[in-house]
């Protein structure tokens, strides 16, 4: 390439910032872009921890066993060389962070302390008090300006990624972006592309996600040839707090200390809750999973809780609501083991959680799904080559993804406090790719002929004019509302056909009102009511990519579950008994049909589905998943 | 990824901190220090003239050693010139917002500032009128006679109805000053660092400024409320005995 | 209850350069709701008082759990995030406004900018040599030492502090409260405190350190309970040391 390679990196998450790191370290200038200051990212509100193992804790953990849990967690629907080289950098990732100065928990010894998460069995996860995620994003933001500080990285805050600007061969040239300020759309060159925009909460109306996590972008590029994988893969959180405007996590720490969750017996019961007896109470986990209680794993806590209210209809008061209590505690306990968490449902709900129930509800958290991206396999370790251009690599040529916007590492379901782990190691991985890339072109983007950035430029304008002079009659916040509200009636923690095919509908009649929107702020800065209305077209897109691919996924897998298709282990029958071998069976049978990705195209009258084989070449599955 | 660069980052900076530590130095040592010896000094008055005049005479005594004048303007004139210039373009930094903030140490902040001009604006009316430039701003100037302390004083203040209120003020003013000045001092130059502590100095620093107000207070009192006929001291032969021998100019 | 209402009076500005002005809204009342919940009805219904059509009111926020700093703006004077306001506990009509002490952009939205400067002048971050795995860990950190560093990390550059400190101006060259921590927090990590000389000097000139004047508003609204004050104390300490070692040993 004759002239100096320059890089993108859209979005200042861990992801994001990582990527940029490791490529001004490679010496090659960075554009960073983002909707906020890179330091107001969604990784801040990640709050229980990274994990890395260590073996610090005389448990005999191995990383051997870290691939293993999260290869399963995610029910073997991701590929697996990424995830065992995630699992083999994670404490070198950690041990960096650490010389980074995260003020991560320590033990008495003074070394970094590690805790237990949801899925696993050994303690392995560092953590840095409540608010892990807000640590590793200040620290990997520190590193960032002090590149800023040499002249290496130019930030553009509070601009907003439109599109990418491909060249006749549809390889990915630059960027179109609007400066969030004048509303102006502007082009940028660039020999790569890193998206690293996060996740999509935001179709589910709300979610434990950030007002920003839109996924609008990763929606932009899907439109523009970029594969989407796994789709239909989302995590629920089964203890979030309700509100007007985002449901808040409640950590899974409330359940592991004891939290009960209930609901009254009789239904519309609108009583004060502590003055309903025990007697009137519907220990519903408890009473429905004896052997594991309050304490059964994510998913099947919030089947449960949707259950309970949606076909037994004995949510609080008649809503969406159940009991997640822990005011059997003494305030002394609470205090000390949950106090952070406590005293954020009482700053944002107004009540007493140490004297009374906390009103929650399962909550979309996390998309394990994303923008498709690939790897270089090496043959000799079984990973992943650690550098080489196709790690991360969309399908559009020269554009990357990372973090949570991409598909890798978590499969049909995540594991906790693997979600920094994955944001930073892809980080990683897609800025030193991105290097990589660079150097194998012939031809670097300062070749590419204006007209391609001119076209793409006026193309982004009319889509802002249009929009701006358009008389139609749809608002596009209450389109939004309707968008979350059927997401969460038909794509939520239970599914079914007859409601993903009025779903799909749905989402079909959203997309022609959307293209009868209104802008009511007609001024010329700041227009967030333009810069929604184009996030919300973008959104419909994705939404109708989620509903398809849980549509078609005739199965139970990780966070995807359709009750038609449960596979149930018979009671009582283990290995040998016919009765469980008929049901192995099954089992293989359902994964010759299902085990395989998800991989979603853009057309214009939908999404085109397809789906591809998963590399399970470090752990095959042989047997089902039993926890009894 | 940087270079770490030991050295100092060029003479403007650290001037700049030097003299908003000379700032705060000077309000203690040796402002503050002459401000607890004066109004001490002063109450011996409440023991009787003559413990007040012995005072003033043990001063004075510099002055037959001819060096009063030179303590006076360098230990304390030039650092009060010097604490004033400075404070007065400190004030300038700052916008004052008490009354959307009415927390404590908000609002001694506040108070740091107005009582700063008060006792400026006093220091120069205490001044003029016990000691110099009365000839240039008559009337009534250059009142305080060394050699009958206790009548002169008690006969300056009595001499409008306006100035007692006015030395209470301008005592007042100058003692929380001090003593708001010894916590901030304290905080700046790092010496209470945690909320707790500084917490508990600052009751220290309120006992401390309220000592020093009722000592500044009481020879007020007593020099207010008593004919200044009955303050006359005979004159010390011994100590003007002394005087003569040193002093032959005299 | 049907007819009760939730009445705003907000702050608005179209442009760095336009005319503030006050506009009303009304809302119908419903439990639960905080300000930033709010105002996100209120862009869906983008209708003053009056009943007139105008231009919504436009804001920052991302993370709405109070850590991300987006939202902060005046709520009936005072300087908080708007995502932890909760409507119920608020005396109306709720008064918003934006954050004084930073440009607007356009109604609730200030150009924070200056305190990323800050960040970048003072160099807070700990240098490594590189992002690869060197092997080891940072040195090991107690854990009291830990918690304490702890409650600095969690800044979030959310500027209430700025707001509400009597020396922090539009235009004045003090950089504020919440820089502070920052040097307090990277000075204080066994490998960060190499440079403590480079972050300290960035401190100690106009500006830095000695401009503040102990108000102690920062400590006082910051939402996150960092004690600012114990950094700035402490790095009272570290500058007047680092001075000292400036003038003799080097």
């Amino acid at each position: 390439m004759a002239t100096k390679p320059k890089v993108i990196v859209v979005g200042g998450g861990v992801g994001g910032l990582w990527a940029t790191i490791r490529i001004v370290e490679r010496n090659v200038p960075v554009d960073l872009f983002s909707l906020f200051p890179v330091k107001r990212s969604h990784t801040c509100c990640a709050q229980g921890g990274i994990n890395a193992v260590f073996d610090i804790k005389g448990q005999e953990d191995s990383v051997w066993q870290h691939i293993v849990d999260t290869i399963k967690g995610g029910d073997y629907l991701a590929d697996q060389p990424p995830i065992r080289s995630m699992c083999e950098a994670a404490p070198g990732l950690v041990r960096t962070y650490d010389r980074m100065g995260v003020t991560f928990s320590r033990t008495p010894e003074g070394i970094m302390d590690q805790r237990l998460f949801g899925g696993v069995k050994n303690r392995r996860t560092a953590f840095a008090g409540a608010t892990t995620g807000q640590q590793l994003l200040y620290a990997a933001d520190e590193q960032v300006r002090a590149c800023e500080a040499d002249g290496k990285v130019t930030k553009y805050e509070e601009w907003e990624f439109l599109s990418v600007v491909l060249d006749d061969k549809g390889t990915c040239r630059g960027i179109a972006a609007m400066n969030l300020n004048d509303m102006t759309v502007h082009t940028f060159r660039a020999d790569a592309v890193i998206l690293a925009t996060g996740g999509l909460g935001l179709i589910f109306g709300r979610s434990t996600m950030s007002t920003n996590s839109t996924g609008a972008a990763a929606s932009r590029v899907y439109q523009q040839g970029a594969k989407f994988a796994n789709g239909e893969f989302v995590q629920f959180h089964p203890t979030a707090m309700k509100g007007h405007d985002k449901l808040r996590l409640m950590s899974e720490a409330c359940r592991g200390e004891g939290g009960r969750i209930w609901v009254p017996r009789t239904p519309g019961d609108t009583r004060d809750p502590r003055e309903i007896p025990e007697s009137e109470r519907f220990y519903f986990l408890e009473e429905w999973y004896p052997a594991y209680g309050n304490t059964v794993p994510r998913d099947v806590a919030s089947r449960a809780e949707f259950r309970v209210v949606r076909h037994m209809g004995l949510g609080v008061g008649g809503q969406d609501i159940v009991y997640l209590d822990l005011s059997h505690h003494p305030r002394a306990f609470l205090e000390a083991r949950l106090g952070a968490i406590l005293d954020m449902y009482r700053t944002f709900s107004g009540e007493d959680p140490y004297t009374g129930p906390m009103k929650i509800f399962p909550a979309m958290h996390y998309s394990m799904g994303g923008i498709l991206v690939g790897f270089a396999k090496d043959e000799q370790t079984g990973g992943m080559q650690s550098i080489h251009p196709d790690n991360h690599q969309s399908t559009i040529a020269g554009l990357f993804a990372c973090g949570e916007c991409d598909s890798a590492f978590h499969g049909a379901n995540r594991l906790g406090a693997n979600s920094l782990l994955s944001a930073t190691y892809s980080g990683m991985i897609a800025g030193d790719a991105s290097v990589a890339y660079t150097k194998g072109l012939k031809n670097g983007s300062a070749d590419t002929a204006d007209r391609h950035f001119e076209s793409e430029k006026n193309r982004q304008e009319e889509i802002n004019q249009a929009l701006i002079s358009s008389d139609g009659t749809e608002n596009p916040f209450a389109l939004h509302r309707e968008l979350g509200e059927l997401m969460q009636e038909h794509v939520f923690v239970e599914r079914d056909n007859k409601g993903l095919d009025k779903a799909l509908e749905g989402i079909r009649q959203l997309r022609a009102r959307s293209a009868r929107m209104r802008v009511d702020d007609k001024a010329t800065r700041v227009n967030q009511s333009l810069s929604w209305a184009r996030q919300i077209q973008d959104m419909i897109v994705l939404a109708e990519v989620i509903a398809k691919g849980a549509r078609m996924r005739d199965e139970c897998r990780g966070s995807h579950y359709k009750a038609e298709f449960e596979l149930k282990i018979p009671e009582g029958k283990f290995e040998g008994d016919p009765e469980f071998e008929r049901y192995k069976a099954k089992w293989k049978a359902n994964n010759e049909k299902w085990l395989k990705i998800t991989v979603a195209t853009h057309a214009k009258d939908g999404p085109k589905i397809d789906y591809r084989p998963v590399d399970l070449s470090v752990l095959a599955p042989t047997k089902p998943r039993d926890y009894r | 990824m940087t270079e770490a660069s030991n050295g100092p980052r060029g003479g403007s900076e650290v001037g700049y901190f030097l003299i908003r530590r000379l700032h705060s130095l000077t309000g203690i040592i040796p402002i503050g220090v002459f401000l607890c010896f004066h109004l001490t000094i002063n109450a011996t008055v409440v023991l009787g003239p003559d413990k007040f005049q012995a005072g003033v005479d043990r001063i004075h005594a510099m002055d037959e050693l001819g060096v009063l004048k030179i303590v006076e303007v360098v230990g304390i004139f030039i650092p009060l010139a010097i604490h004033a210039v400075l404070g007065l373009q400190i004030w300038l930094t700052g916008r004052q917002n008490v009354l959307a903030y009415r927390y404590g140490a908000n609002i001694r902040y506040t108070l740091q500032r107005w009582t700063a001009l008060i006792t400026l604006a006093f220091i120069l009316f205490h001044v003029w009128q016990m000691h110099w430039l009365g000839g240039w701003f008559p009337p009534g100037g250059e009142q305080f006679v060394p050699g009958q302390a206790p009548k002169s004083a008690a006969e300056a203040i009595q001499a409008s109805t306006w100035y007692a209120p006015i030395y209470v003020i301008g005592v007042l003013a100058a003692v929380f000053h001090f003593a708001n000045g010894i916590w901030t001092f304290l905080i700046s130059w790092g010496v209470t660092i945690t909320r707790r502590t500084q917490g508990r100095v600052g009751y220290v620093c309120a006992a401390v400024g309220i000592v020093f107000a009722a000592v500044g207070l009481s020879s007020l009192v007593v020099l207010k409320t008593t004919d200044p006929a009955t303050l006359h001291v005979e004159p010390h032969e011994a100590s003007h005995a002394v005087a003569v021998n040193l002093d032959p100019a005299d | 209850m049907a007819d009760r209402e939730i009445q705003f009076n907000v702050k608005r500005q179209d442009g760095p350069e336009a005319a503030p002005y006050w506009e009303e809204f009304t809302m119908p009342y419903s439990s639960g709701h905080n300000v930033v919940s709010a105002l996100m009805y209120l862009r869906e219904h983008p209708c003053n008082a009056n009943g007139e059509t105008v231009n919504p009111v436009v804001w920052d926020c991302n993370c709405m759990e109070e850590v991300c700093g987006a939202c902060a703006m005046l709520i009936n004077g005072v300087p908080r995030q708007a995502c932890a306001a909760l409507v119920d506990d608020l005396e109306q009509p709720i008064v918003l406004e934006p954050l004084s002490k930073f440009p607007v952009v356009r109604d609730l939205v200030v150009d924070r900018q200056r305190m990323f400067d800050a960040l970048l002048k003072i160099k807070a971050w700990v240098p490594v040599d590189g992002s690869w795995d060197i092997h080891r860990h940072a040195p090991l950190i107690s854990p009291n030492e830990q918690s304490i560093r702890y409650l600095f990390s969690r800044c979030m550059t959310c500027g209430c502090c700025m707001e509400a400190c009597p020396q922090f101006q539009q235009d004045s060259k003090f950089i504020g409260p919440a820089p502070f921590a920052q040097v307090r927090l990277h000075n204080s990590h066994p490998t960060g405190s190499f440079f403590n000389p480079d972050r300290l000097h960035a401190i100690m000139g106009e500006g830095g350190i000695t401009d503040c004047g102990n108000a102690q508003n920062c400590v006082e609204v910051c939402p996150k309970d960092i004690p600012l004050t114990d950094a700035i104390a402490e790095l009272g300490r570290q500058t007047t040391i680092q001075w000292i070692r400036d003038l003799f040993v080097r």
